[in-house]
């Protein structure tokens, strides 16, 4: 069931082109160039209930705002939008009492006083009975372990301890569904793997994720669906299996020499880096070969002391992506 | 109904009690009140007292009036101040408001549930340590000529203050650069509140044009009321007319500024933040 | 090595006034906040004169030139030495003082010839003309009285350096408390009219203990004919309360430099 409905989903803004230099801001109090810009355009999707999906995209793509239309705190210009049957937008009132938002950058918590006082006011605000309350409160923070955290006032906590206390803050109310725009974003390695464990168990209670990160590892670790917005149009839209599977059958062999080499000319063979004649980086196409012929290719042209096989790492897909507009 | 006023005051309480925390935090912060309020009023004790060397009476008040027209002003600051729309501005500015726009909050309502838990601490820190040295250490006569019309204009500058600021603090939404506006505002109320001068020293056309603006009734009305008479423009009104002209103020400032809330909201949700 | 220092501080001038000129709205608007919130109290003196009451003793001009030499002397104290309380309290609350100790300069001129402030500029303007006006208006001023009342004028102006300090020093106890000037500036209220309206114990208090009568009335009754022997025995108290501001400041340093902030 899908839990959300995006149809040709567009927004359009107008700015003003102001000039630097004092001539051109005099001038544009009289005429200003209107700028149309197009943040999103024409954006169709699909999430199912229980499903974690990660929106990528570079800076500037129209995640944000796809997430802010979603949360119905900016209405499009055109388009369907369908979040548990309420059209965010319209029904903002009553909707935002079924979702919860994590916004990166911008912060719930109260600076100065304890995360448990700006909970408590969360409380106030969403409604939530006491018992509830109380059950959801120790569950949560059970699960990151934030018993004497929330007690400190917000100041002198660290940054992944606020983090914590921000996603708790957003859950209190139980909501369905829950956005996280750049929920990581500069956080330590242990952090952010706290919090990735923390959104599967939820999500494993039923709870729908959407996601929009920068960081692969979060779509790595989390999403089951992906997609990928850029100059706000959408230009993937599929699963993660599929997203690694996209580029074709590659792989990225290392290799450390015993005896020097000038070079590796080899057919379906790339060097990508090469340090010195002992160390080569090669992309590798499995298209017309198996691993095992490439392999032993290898072992016949040269001799090595250390050989290592991996994937093509994600952000060589997802640039790749980034720079062809029309991947499917 | 019931439900709604009961979850209403829940709001409230929450959001007072999260305030008063995060300030008296900075008690301090409320306790120079007590070294500048008192040091205030004893500079203008002197300046009047002088000036009214041979005079019984200036512009229609008397010394012990010019005296309790300062002390109460002063106390009715603590009571009645707020920061709404610094406040607002800065959320508007670092894009948190956004974090209300997804929340089922009014934040008009949240502003005003923050004022009364800061207003709370000023009660405590600021006015009653205040009103002690007033009445017992300057021996000043504070007492208002009635007390029920006494509190009920101060609950209206109250409320007054909010709006008036909340509205500045809108501005926000419309402005890049809204802290030129605040700026004049703040000026523009400092002097034609009431809170320099009694309006009545001002020229008498100048106090016309003020009978139609609404910064008297933040300082001027109230602490008129409570010396029990009001004069403005050489219009003279019983005090009852003038709470019901300040509760008329308030209402209307009340409309205005649902109406700026959702011209605001609407541009808000239509270009974001 | 003293033109070292003049060296610095008109670098920082400079730098001061091309800042100033690329935030130009922002100046302007500066400036004009700055000029009218401190006009409000000459405002008031010529609203109780026009309501026909006086302060006896005293005519209309003879109050406006004290209030006008209080104004000078504040947008000259504005200029130079207030942007070191805000300097001060916002390295205190980063902690990044260590980045000024670092330097091969005295910390407290550096930090006073950073903060060099040119919103004042109007409020300045503003005051000269203020008295002027005045001045045109309260009788013959001979040469002997100007001498006197750029020398008083000078302690006020050390007087307002002291206050600066003072504050300054206490913010680095009293950290983040954004309302530390105004408890400086109610007593500073004290400097802005006649001496003679207040009891003995306070103008004693006023002048030799916090000496801010210096700061707008003793100079002007010096162009009025009027400073006699205490005017400039007050002179001393001015400068040693300076002192002790630099010493003080000095001494928060010294404690800052032992715990590291």
């Amino acid at each position: 069931m899908a839990i959300i409905d995006v149809k040709n989903l567009t927004k359009t803004y107008y700015t003003y082109r102001r000039g630097s230099g004092f001539t051109a801001v005099l001038k544009s109090f009289f005429r200003r160039e209107r700028v149309c810009v197009n943040a999103v355009q024409d954006v169709s999707f699909q999430v199912e209930e229980g499903e974690i999906a990660g929106i990528l995209g570079p800076n500037g793509a129209g995640k944000s705002t796809t997430i802010k239309m979603l949360t119905g705190s900016l209405y499009p210009t055109s388009g369907y939008i369908s979040v548990m049957g309420y059209t965010p937008y319209r029904d903002r009132k009553t909707y935002v009492n079924h979702i919860g938002a994590v916004f990166g950058q911008k912060s719930q918590l109260i600076w100065d006083i304890p995360p448990i006082d700006s909970f408590h006011m969360n409380k106030a605000i969403y409604s939530i009975p006491d018992k509830e309350f109380r059950k959801t409160l120790d569950e949560l923070t059970g699960m990151f372990g934030l018993e004497d955290v929330i007690e400190k006032p917000t100041r002198v906590l660290s940054l992944g301890e606020r983090m914590k206390c921000e996603f708790v803050m957003a859950m209190l109310h139980r909501p369905k569904i829950v956005f996280l725009d750049e929920p990581t974003i500069g956080l330590d390695v242990i952090a952010k793997q706290r919090i990735r464990s923390f959104i599967r168990e939820m999500n494993r209670h039923g709870v729908t994720f959407i996601l929009t990160t920068h960081d692969l590892e979060d779509v790595e670790q989390l999403a089951r669906k992906v997609i990928i917005i850029n100059h706000g149009k959408k230009v993937f839209d599929d699963t993660l299996q599929n997203l690694k599977m996209n580029l074709g059958a590659k792989k990225i062999i290392r290799l450390v020499l015993t005896k020097p080499m000038a070079e590796i000319k080899l057919g379906g063979i790339k060097v990508i880096e090469k340090n010195s004649d002992f160390e080569y980086t090669l992309e590798v196409s499995l298209e017309n070969s198996s691993i095992n012929t490439v392999v032993k290719q290898l072992a016949e042209m040269c001799e090595f002391s250390d050989i290592s096989i991996k994937e093509l790492p994600m952000e060589k897909i997802i640039t790749e992506i980034y720079e062809n507009k029309d991947v499917q | 109904m019931m439900n709604f006023v009961l979850k209403k005051l829940k709001v409230i309480w929450a959001v007072a009690l999260v305030t008063y925390k995060e300030w008296s935090a900075y008690r301090t912060h409320a306790m120079v009140s007590i070294f500048v309020g008192p040091v205030y009023f004893i500079v203008q004790y002197f300046i009047w007292s002088a000036v009214y060397s041979g005079k019984t009476s200036l512009n229609g008040l008397e010394l012990s009036e010019m005296l309790k027209y300062f002390g109460v002003t002063t106390l009715i600051g603590y009571l009645t101040m707020d920061f709404a729309d610094w406040n607002l501005q800065m959320l508007v500015r670092t894009g948190k408001f956004l974090t209300f726009a997804i929340r089922p909050i009014h934040h008009r309502f949240f502003a005003l549930s923050q004022k009364i838990g800061h207003r709370v601490l000023g009660l405590l820190f600021e006015f009653l340590p205040c009103l002690f040295i007033f009445t017992f250490v300057f021996r000043v006569n504070l007492r208002p000529a009635n007390y029920g019309w006494a509190v009920i204009s101060v609950i209206l500058a109250f409320f007054m203050n909010l709006y008036m600021n909340y509205l500045i603090g809108m501005t926000a939404f419309w402005l890049v650069q809204a802290s030129g506006v605040r700026s004049v505002y703040l000026l523009l109320q400092s002097v034609f509140s009431g809170g320099l001068v009694p309006l009545v020293f001002f020229p008498e056309a100048l106090q016309k044009v003020l009978l139609f603006l609404p910064f008297q009734y933040v300082s001027y009305v109230p602490a008129m009321v409570f010396i029990g008479r009001y004069t403005l423009g050489n219009i003279s009104l019983p005090i009852p007319q003038i709470v019901g002209l300040q509760a008329l103020a308030v209402l209307i400032t009340a409309l205005v500024n649902e109406l700026v809330y959702r011209l605001s909201m609407k541009r808000f949700t239509g270009v974001g933040a | 090595m003293l033109k070292k220092y003049l060296l610095i501080y008109f670098e920082c001038i400079k730098i001061s006034v091309s800042t100033a000129i690329t935030y130009r709205l922002n100046f302007l608007l500066d400036n004009f906040i700055m000029i009218v919130s401190n006009i409000l109290f000459p405002l008031v003196t010529l609203l109780i004169y026009g309501s026909g009451a006086e302060f006896p003793g005293w005519s209309l001009y003879e109050v406006l030139l004290i209030q006008a030499v209080f104004t000078m002397s504040t947008a000259v104290a504005n200029i130079f030495f207030n942007g070191l309380l805000w300097a001060t309290m916002h390295h205190v609350i980063d902690g990044s003082l260590e980045i000024v100790l670092i330097k091969p300069v005295d910390c407290l001129f550096y930090l006073i010839a950073s903060t060099v402030d040119f919103s004042s500029t109007s409020l300045l303007i503003g005051g000269i003309i203020m008295f002027a006006v005045a001045l045109s208006h309260v009788g013959a001023v001979t040469a002997l009285m100007v001498l006197q009342f750029i020398v008083l004028f000078l302690a006020g102006v050390c007087v307002m350096m002291g206050i600066s300090l003072i504050m300054a020093a206490t913010s680095f106890k009293w950290v983040g408390n954004s309302r530390l000037p105004e408890i400086f500036n109610s007593i500073k209220y004290f400097g802005r009219y006649p001496q003679n309206i207040f009891p003995k114990a306070i103008s004693a208090f006023t002048s030799f203990i916090i000496p801010v009568a210096m700061i707008g009335y003793f100079p002007a009754a010096a162009l009025l004919g009027e400073a006699d022997v205490t005017a400039f025995a007050i002179i001393l108290p001015c400068l040693a309360f300076t002192a002790a501001g630099v010493l003080l400041f000095r001494h928060m340093v010294h404690l800052y430099e032992g715990v590291g902030g």
